[in-house]
C-alpha cells in the first residue's frame, strides 16, 4: 500500500517538499482547492519531482451544488439539469474537456467523475454506468478510475455495498477512486460497521484485480492494508483527512483560523494540542510520545528537547509535514508477507496504542476528538470481522494482490 | 445396500401422484434393453436399471407427466452442456405415449455405488476421502460454470461414490441455466433447492445473485456433513423454515478436523459457506485451484 497526498487549501509547497524527501510520490489535485490557473502549472512543479505523479479528481460530487471555485474550471457545466445533462450531450462534453485537462497536465491516470451516493439505487448505478461506458469509448488506452463517493449511511448499509459490489464487476475500467462520508461526521470513526463495510468492499474491488485508492484518510485507514488496499491518500487539514460532501457545495464555510496545531503521535494513533503536551512533560510521559526515530520525522522533534512544549511551540506547516511524514513511514512498514501477519501486526499497533493511551489517559493527557482511544475497539472489531469474512480470500489471494 | 446414478430425492413428491407404470408394458416399449428392473419410484418419476447393447449398465428415467417438460428439457440440456466426467453422461432421450398421457423419457450412465448420504451414516470421510470429494465435485461444477450453470441442488443425496472411490455429481433437475429465462418465478417468496444446503440469494429467489457461488455454499456445507456426520443448518429442526432461517442467522461452527492441524480444510469450507455471495471465493475455478492446491500439498490422490 502506498501513501497518496490529498491535495487541499495550503499543500502545495508541503507537497513538493515531501515528494522530494520521499524520493516521489503521488499527489490527488483538488480543482476545489485550486484556481483553473494554477492546476497546470503546480501538476507541473510536482512532476518536475523525481518519480512523482498526479491525478486529478474532479470532484463532480455535488454538481448541482455550485461551489464557486469548482464553477470556475473550464469543465464544469454551465448550467447542470439532471435530464438534459444524462439524456444529451452533457455528459460527453464534461469526459472530453477533463480528458484534455489529463492529458494536458500530465496525469497518467483518468479519474473519472461520479456522483455522491446516498443510496445505491438505480439512477445512481445507470450513472455510473454511463460514465464509464463513455469513458472507455473515449479514453482507449488512458487507465481510468472509476469514482466511489459514498454517503454515510450507504457505507453503513452491507445490502448496498453488496450491491455495489456485485454491479461493479463487470464495469470496464482499470481501478476505483473511493471516498466515503465518515459515520456521523467523525474524524475518526467510532462505528465498526462504517469501518468493516469499508474494508468489505476495498477487498472485493481488489480481489476483481482492480487498483483501489481511498481517498480522504486519517491514519485510522491504515487498516486498509488489510484489503491490499493500493494507496490511500490524506492531507493536512480535517477535511483531507475525511470526506465531508458539504465542502464541495458552495455555502462550506471554510473557517481555518480557528484551527488549532495538532501534534501526532503515531505510536497512540492520535494528535494531542500542544497544551496538553505539557502535561504530559509534567509527568515523565512526554519521551514516550516523541515519534519513533524509524518514522523519520524531525518536523517536530523541537517539542522533545526537554523544555515544557508551549515554551517551544509547533508550527503548523510542521505539524503537517509531521504528520504526513509519519503517516507515510507507516504505511511504508505494511509490506507484510501474509495476511495473517498483517492482522497480528494491525492487532500490535492497536495493543501499542491501547497501552501509551490508558497510561496518558491517567495522566490527563487526552487527545479529545482526536484520542484513537475512542475508536481503538471499533478498530479491533472491524479487523476481526473482516478477517472472519474475507480472511480466507486474502490470505489466498494476499501475494497475487 | 447400493444406489444407482439417476435416483432422486423426492422433492415434489407431495405435487402428484407416484407414476404407476406396467414394467411389462415398458420393457416392450423398450426391446433393446435388459434385465429392466425397477429401482425407485418417486411423484416426479420411476427409475429402472437395465442393460443396452452399446451403452452398457444404464438408467431409464420415466417422467411424470405433471413434470413441466421444459424443466425436463433443461436438465438434459444441462448435463448435455456440461459434458463433465464427473456427471452421468446422457445417453438417449425421447418420449411415449402411456396410459396417463405423453410421458418423457431420459437414458443416462448408470454409476454403481453408494450415496454420500448412505457413505456418511457409516460416519464421516477422512481426509484423503473429503478432499476428494471436494475436488471431484469442484470438477463437475467448473464444467457447469464453464457454460453459465448453477446446479442449485448440491447435497449428500445427489452425490455418489462409485466402487473406484470417485464422487459423482447428480440430478440437474433444478439446474438454472444463467444464459435462459428462469423458470422461477420472479416474485416467488422462495425459490427452489433444499433447506440447509441453498444459499441465503437461492432460498430468497435472489435471482440477480444468483451464480456458480450458489453451489459453493452448497457443496461446502456438504463437505462439512461429510467430515462431521451433522449438518448443523437442519440439525434439530421444527421444519425447513428453520432450516432456512439458519442458514441466513448461525454460522457454521469452524471445523475442527483431527487431521487438519493447519486448518486448510477448514479455510475452504468456511470459505464456500459464507452467506454473503461476494465473500466465497470468485468463482468454481478458483475454488478448485484451492482445493487442488491443498490436495497436492497434502499428497492426496484425486
Amino acid at each position: 500500500m502506498q501513501l497518496y497526498l490529498q491535495f487541499g487549501f495550503g499543500m502545495m509547497e508541503h507537497s513538493v517538499h515531501l515528494l522530494t524527501a520521499w524520493g516521489g510520490g503521488t499527489v490527488i489535485l483538488s480543482p476545489r482547492d485550486l484556481e483553473p490557473f494554477q492546476v497546470q502549472s503546480f501538476a507541473a512543479r510536482v512532476l518536475k519531482v523525481k518519480n512523482s505523479q498526479i491525478l486529478f479528481d474532479p470532484q463532480f460530487y455535488l454538481p448541482h451544488a455550485d461551489h464557486a471555485r469548482l464553477t470556475k474550471h473550464s469543465y464544469w457545466p454551465k448550467q447542470y439539469d439532471t435530464g438534459i445533462f444524462w439524456s444529451g450531450p452533457g455528459l460527453e462534453e464534461l469526459l472530453t474537456k477533463l480528458l484534455d485537462l489529463n492529458r494536458t497536465i500530465g496525469c497518467q491516470r483518468f479519474i473519472l467523475p461520479g456522483l455522491l451516493a446516498e443510496s445505491i439505487n438505480d439512477d445512481w448505478l445507470n450513472q455510473q454506468r454511463a460514465v464509464i461506458d463513455t469513458g472507455a469509448k473515449m479514453t482507449s488506452g488512458f487507465p481510468r478510475l472509476i469514482t466511489l463517493a459514498l454517503g454515510a449511511d450507504t457505507v453503513r448499509n452491507q445490502d448496498q455495498i453488496h450491491e455495489l459490489l456485485d454491479t461493479a464487476t463487470d464495469w470496464n475500467a482499470e481501478g476505483f477512486y473511493v471516498v466515503c462520508e465518515h459515520a456521523n461526521g467523525k474524524y475518526l470513526v467510532d462505528d465498526p460497521s462504517w469501518i468493516t463495510n469499508v474494508l468489505d468492499l476495498l477487498a472485493g474491488l481488489r480481489l476483481l484485480g482492480k487498483e483501489v485508492i481511498l481517498g480522504y484518510c486519517t491514519h485510522q485507514f491504515l487498516i486498509a492494508n488489510l484489503s491490499k488496499a493500493s494507496a490511500i491518500a490524506s492531507g493536512t487539514w480535517m477535511n483531507l483527512r475525511s470526506f465531508p460532501p458539504e465542502k464541495f457545495s458552495a455555502a462550506y464555510n471554510e473557517d481555518i483560523k480557528q484551527k488549532a496545531v495538532w501534534y501526532y503521535c503515531p505510536q497512540a494513533l492520535s494528535e494531542y494540542k500542544i497544551p496538553s503536551l505539557d502535561l504530559a512533560y509534567s509527568q515523565g510521559l512526554l519521551p514516550a510520545m516523541a515519534p519513533p526515530p524509524s518514522l523519520g520525522s524531525n518536523y517536530a522533534m523541537g517539542l522533545f528537547g526537554g523544555t515544557q512544549p508551549t515554551t517551544v511551540g509547533l508550527d503548523e506547516p510542521s505539524a503537517f509535514r509531521h504528520y504526513l511524514q509519519c503517516l507515510h513511514s507507516q504505511v511504508g512498514l505494511l509490506a507484510y508477507p501474509s495476511f495473517d501477519e498483517a492482522v497480528a501486526g494491525e492487532e500490535r499497533r492497536l495493543d501499542t496504542a491501547r497501552q501509551l493511551l490508558t497510561q496518558l489517559q491517567r495522566a490527563g493527557v487526552l487527545g479529545q476528538l482526536r484520542d484513537f482511544s475512542q475508536v481503538l475497539d471499533s478498530n479491533l472489531a472491524a479487523i476481526r470481522a473482516h478477517s472472519n469474512t474475507r480472511g480466507h480470500q486474502m490470505r489466498r489471494r494476499w501475494t497475487s494482490l | 445396500m447400493g444406489v444407482e446414478a439417476g435416483e432422486t430425492h423426492d422433492r415434489d413428491a407431495h405435487r402428484s401422484p407416484a407414476l404407476n407404470i406396467d414394467d411389462a408394458w415398458l420393457s416392450q416399449q423398450f426391446p433393446e434393453l435388459g434385465s429392466l428392473k425397477r429401482l425407485v419410484t418417486g411423484g416426479q418419476k420411476s427409475v429402472y436399471t437395465a442393460t443396452h447393447p452399446s451403452d452398457g449398465e444404464v438408467v431409464l428415467k420415466i417422467i411424470h407427466p405433471s413434470e413441466d417438460p421444459e424443466r425436463v428439457r433443461r436438465e438434459i440440456l444441462a448435463v448435455q452442456k456440461a459434458a463433465c466426467p464427473r456427471v452421468p453422461r446422457i445417453l438417449g432421450e425421447g418420449k411415449l405415449q402411456s396410459n396417463v398421457g405423453e410421458v418423457l423419457w431420459v437414458r443416462e450412465q448408470r454409476i454403481s455405488g453408494e450415496s454420500l448420504r448412505v457413505v456418511i451414516q457409516k460416519g464421516p470421510l477422512g481426509k484423503d476421502e473429503l478432499l476428494r470429494l471436494a475436488v471431484h465435485l469442484l470438477e463437475a461444477l467448473a464444467d457447469a460454470e464453464k457454460v453459465h450453470i448453477v446446479h442449485r441442488d448440491v447435497k449428500p443425496e445427489n452425490v455418489i461414490r462409485d466402487l473406484g472411490g470417485r464422487f459423482w455429481l447428480l440430478d440437474f433437475g433444478i439446474a438454472r441455466h444463467l444464459d435462459l429465462t428462469s423458470l422461477t418465478g420472479s416474485h416467488a417468496p422462495f425459490g427452489v433447492g433444499t433447506a440447509g444446503y441453498a444459499p441465503p440469494e437461492q432460498f430468497r429467489n435472489r435471482k440477480r445473485d444468483i451464480d456458480a457461488r450458489a453451489d459453493l455454499f452448497a457443496l461446502g456445507v456438504t463437505l462439512y456433513e461429510s467430515a462431521t456426520c451433522k449438518n448443523p443448518f437442519r440439525d434439530g429442526i421444527r421444519d425447513n423454515l428453520q432450516a432456512l432461517h439458519n442458514v441466513e442467522r448461525v454460522a457454521l461452527p469452524p471445523l475442527q478436523l483431527p487431521f487438519d492441524s493447519a486448518g486448510e480444510i477448514a479455510g475452504f469450507v468456511t470459505a464456500f459457506t459464507q452467506k454473503r455471495h461476494n465473500h466465497r471465493p470468485l468463482s468454481i475455478a478458483e475454488a478448485l485451484d484451492w482445493v487442488r492446491d491443498i490436495a497436492m500439498r497434502q499428497g492426496v490422490v484425486i
